[in-house]
């Protein structure tokens, strides 16, 4: 912080430690605690969520790790040291299309419940595509502009949350809790395995930490950053249970919005606070796709040097048409389904096997790449 | 600009053909006083006055009377020139002449000489005075400098409760003053430019050395010196001259008439930009938070000056929100409304015949139609204008069925709100974007209005005001700076400069306990 340093294109560690819940939390927790409750019995899927936190910030920090011990470098020129060139492109498109799907699968459910809980007359096209030319207009700034843009947004999402949790204090229950600990390990693991596809977005990180000022805190940071999502879920899922209880949570499609229209705002300016909630997530909703999309012009940026403009009027109608294509919620929540295990399973494996090989490479790699 | 005196000068050339106009400084009295004439085309108001020096030297005296200070002339200079003739007689050739003049004889503070018609030309017009001697080389231009100007007084668009009562006047050494008075230190530094092809106008960029940060200087510097226009009329020309984004809602600059406001900011790092002949001094950089931020309220105790900035952050969100919130919920989400309102609300609205879109529209376009009226017309008949249109057409508007009486509650809401926004130039862009919040809120609800609101927040984000940031110290993130945002630290707490101007000395000052 020494020199006039804005007009460069860094971020600083924080900014990751932000960028990781702004991504992570979106459309995945609004619906989390249904599918929880719809496995486990009484309140006993705090522990699925622990179980899935601890294990995504693990895979976090390796990602991270992994990232940070090539300072400076892109994905794909780390990557190709590892394993080899064409490999390495392998590797970037599938977290290029990761991105772009997991764009595309959340401008429709935006729109699904927009059409819920806002207006039902409107075309779910069109709320789309009004939320994808924003989005496009946010990508077309400045990277380090979307950066800021979370750090704006993130406060108020950790806000309204809070918020939500102190007025749901007087619905609260604490019999709903029980019966507690009468789950099965296998049910345990399966919500386990369900509430980890909410943690998708950590693939960023494979990118964005060669843009990072201080690349040897970024390791540390993204662990709070992924630590602070956890809590966030685990606050969100407790809070829903202790409201609703097990059962009336599993029937609920969105169990987080369902409990803002359960709750009174005292003073009553709002009968129903839902709508309001929602459309405060939405700017969460909002930082997760322009992140992904920004993501994936990074990465492609790698590959084919293209315009950032070019690319963007591309790769938008695409993700358009994408989200358009599930037709019913049935099929929305099955494309979001398979999302989730693409994007768990391909970044996870990317990061553990890219980890290792620089492990057993290391003694060789490791000096000029860390000085 | 040389080349556009050059550029006259060829022109009168053709004009006075025959008549042997020299562009030259000669040595012939006569000559020169010609040449004079015929470049500025002899005007009524220059003033030509010739003397004999010492034995039957001629000489003359040019200057134009309103820019300058007539008794000076005539006391310091004239009679000065008259009265000595045993001296003047002392020297051999008019050169000589000439410079014992200067050293001996005339009694002015600033006194240069030039043999350059094009710089004796501008200075002439810019008030200073020509000696002129038949047969010197060289003339003589003393600075006499001196015109009308208004006194100080009280500055009208920022009328203080609590604050020093005096403003910025038109005239630029003024001002210079005003700021000297309140910081006495050696750092304190006035550069001075000149813009306008024509108007050849004073700048003066004004910082601490040691404090702003050198590269904002050199970018206001850089950025300066790109200006080319014919002229300044007011330091909202060079605002726009110089400013990072011109397709922006948002002024990047601060604009203040007063000194205590531009002392303090180029205390913290900032730097100020004064023209002569404006009572507007601009202050750069700005961000999003110094729409917030009033001189008053370092000067009550801090618990009142962060109660008025919550003031203000409500006003601002009154005013952007508001009639876009009504319209949103009436025309989509009456659900939200709590039960007992929505009825009365729909009782009221049950004569009017137009949408809610429609009647804020009609009603925020009056609202504005009244404030224009009112800030046009002399004060007296301005508050006439305020109240014949608050009261008789919200009134007669209402019974007539063309407006909702919450309608009229939500405008002059509105309307109240949008003033505590000290900065003008800010309230007046909220005031524009409503009207954006509003048309979203039309067509998609308050889906639409988030949207707007996300918009609003990737452009402030990207906006940069002398390069930082327009968004800090929200984001990029500058936590000690936050003592001075929405919160108004204790003046003892507050003994660092903000961070995220990078000032090179980074404490103002220590607590001691």
């Amino acid at each position: 912080m020494k020199d006039f340093k804005y007009a460069d294109e860094k971020i600083s560690s924080r900014e990751i430690m932000i960028a990781l819940p702004a991504i992570t939390v979106g459309v995945g927790i609004l619906s989390l605690p249904r599918e929880i409750a719809l496995l486990t019995i009484g309140v006993d899927g705090w522990i699925a969520i622990l179980i899935a936190g601890a294990v995504i910030t693990i895979i976090t920090w390796i990602t991270a790790k992994l990232a940070a011990s090539y300072p400076g470098e892109s994905f794909l020129s780390y990557a190709s040291k590892l394993v080899t060139k064409p490999v390495a492109i392998l590797f970037t498109i599938t977290l290029i299309l990761q991105s772009l799907l997991l764009s595309a699968y959340v401008i429709r459910v935006i729109a699904d419940i927009a059409k819920t809980y806002l207006f039902d007359r409107t075309p779910v096209e069109v709320v789309s595509l009004t939320f994808l030319l924003v989005v496009v207009y946010a990508v077309s700034g400045t990277r380090a502009g979307l950066f800021r843009l979370n750090m704006l947004f993130f406060p108020i999402i950790v806000l309204i949350t809070f918020a939500l949790a102190m007025f749901s204090l007087g619905w609260f229950e604490i019999e709903n809790y029980f019966p507690i600990f009468k789950t099965g390990l296998m049910d345990h693991l399966k919500a386990a395995e369900l509430s980890s596809l909410s943690f998708v977005g950590f693939n960023v990180l494979f990118f964005y930490i060669a843009i990072v000022k201080d690349t040897e805190k970024a390791p540390k940071a993204s662990i709070y950053g992924m630590l602070i999502v956890v809590s966030l879920y685990f606050l969100i899922f407790l809070v829903n249970l202790g409201v609703f209880g097990n059962a009336v949570t599993g029937n609920l499609v969105y169990p987080l919005i369902e409990l803002a229209k359960e709750i009174e705002i005292p003073g009553g300016f709002f009968e129903r606070f839902d709508s309001f909630f929602f459309v405060i997530w939405i700017m969460s909703i909002f930082n997760t796709v322009a992140m992904s999309v920004d993501v994936s012009i990074y990465a492609f940026q790698s590959i084919l040097n293209l315009k950032k403009i070019t690319y963007l009027f591309c790769v938008a109608p695409i993700i358009y048409i994408i989200g358009m294509v599930p037709e019913g919620a049935l099929e929305v929540g099955k494309f979001g389904t398979f999302i989730g295990y693409f994007g768990i399973i391909s970044s996870s494996s990317i990061a553990i096997i890219l980890f290792t090989i620089s492990k057993i490479k290391g003694g060789r790699n490791q000096p000029n790449a860390t000085k | 600009m040389g080349r556009n005196i050059f550029r006259r000068r060829k022109m009168r050339q053709e004009s006075t053909e025959g008549e042997s106009f020299s562009a030259e400084l000669g040595t012939d009295l006569d000559k020169n006083l010609q040449d004079l004439q015929v470049m500025i085309g002899s005007p009524g108001d220059l003033v030509i006055r010739r003397v004999t020096l010492g034995v039957n030297v001629n000489a003359a005296v040019a200057f134009i009377s309103g820019l300058s200070n007539k008794e000076a002339i005539h006391n310091d200079l004239i009679k000065n020139m008259q009265r000595n003739r045993e001296k003047e007689a002392g020297s051999d050739t008019p050169d000589e002449l000439l410079k014992q003049m200067q050293l001996d004889l005339i009694s002015i503070g600033s006194v240069e000489n030039t043999n350059s018609l094009d710089k004796l030309t501008i200075d002439l017009l810019s008030g200073k005075s020509v000696v002129y001697v038949d047969g010197a080389a060289e003339v003589l231009l003393l600075g006499t400098e001196k015109w009308e100007t208004r006194s100080i007084d009280e500055p009208i668009s920022e009328s203080l409760i609590r604050g020093p009562r005096e403003g910025f006047v038109e005239n630029l050494q003024t001002n210079m003053m005003l700021i000297r008075r309140h910081i006495r230190d050696p750092n304190l530094r006035f550069d001075t430019n000149e813009v306008g092809r024509r108007s050849k106008k004073k700048l003066v960029v004004c910082y601490m050395e040691g404090i702003a940060n050198p590269d904002i200087i050199k970018e206001v510097n850089h950025r300066l010196s790109s200006i080319d226009m014919d002229g300044a009329m007011e330091s909202g020309y060079i605002e726009q001259w110089i400013e990072d984004s011109y397709l922006s809602p948002f002024p990047q600059m601060d604009n203040t008439e007063r000194p205590d406001k531009v002392a303090s900011s180029v205390l913290q790092g900032k730097v100020g930009i004064l023209l002569d002949g404006s009572p507007f001094a601009l202050i750069a950089p700005i961000t999003i938070a110094n729409a917030f931020k009033s001189p008053e309220d370092y000067y009550d105790r801090w618990l009142i000056g962060t109660f008025l900035r919550f003031i203000r952050y409500i006003g601002a969100f009154i005013t952007m929100f508001l009639p876009a919130l009504y319209i949103a919920l009436v025309s989509y989400h009456q659900g939200m409304i709590p039960s007992q309102l929505a009825f009365s609300i729909a009782a009221t609205r049950e004569g009017v015949p137009f949408p809610a879109f429609v009647e804020a529209i009609i009603m925020g376009i009056t609202m504005e139609l009244l404030r224009e009226a009112g800030a046009r017309l002399p004060r007296t008949i301005g508050q006439t204008i305020g109240i014949v249109g608050g009261l008789v057409i919200g009134e007669a508007a209402v019974s007539a069925g063309i407006v909702s009486p919450i309608m009229v509650i939500v405008v002059a809401l509105t309307a109240v709100a949008s003033f505590t926004i000290p900065l003008y130039s800010v309230a007046i862009s909220f005031r524009l974007l409503r009207f954006g919040f509003m048309i979203a809120a039309a067509v998609l609800g308050l889906y639409g209005i988030v949207l707007v609101y996300i918009m609003i927040n990737i452009h402030i984000v990207n906006l940069k005001s002398m390069g930082v940031p327009y968004s800090t110290p929200f984001a990029p993130t500058f936590i000690k700076d936050w003592k001075d945002l929405v919160l108004r630290g204790p003046i003892p707490m507050m003994n660092e400069r903000p961070r995220n101007l990078q000032p090179k000395d980074k404490r103002s000052g220590n607590l001691r306990r």
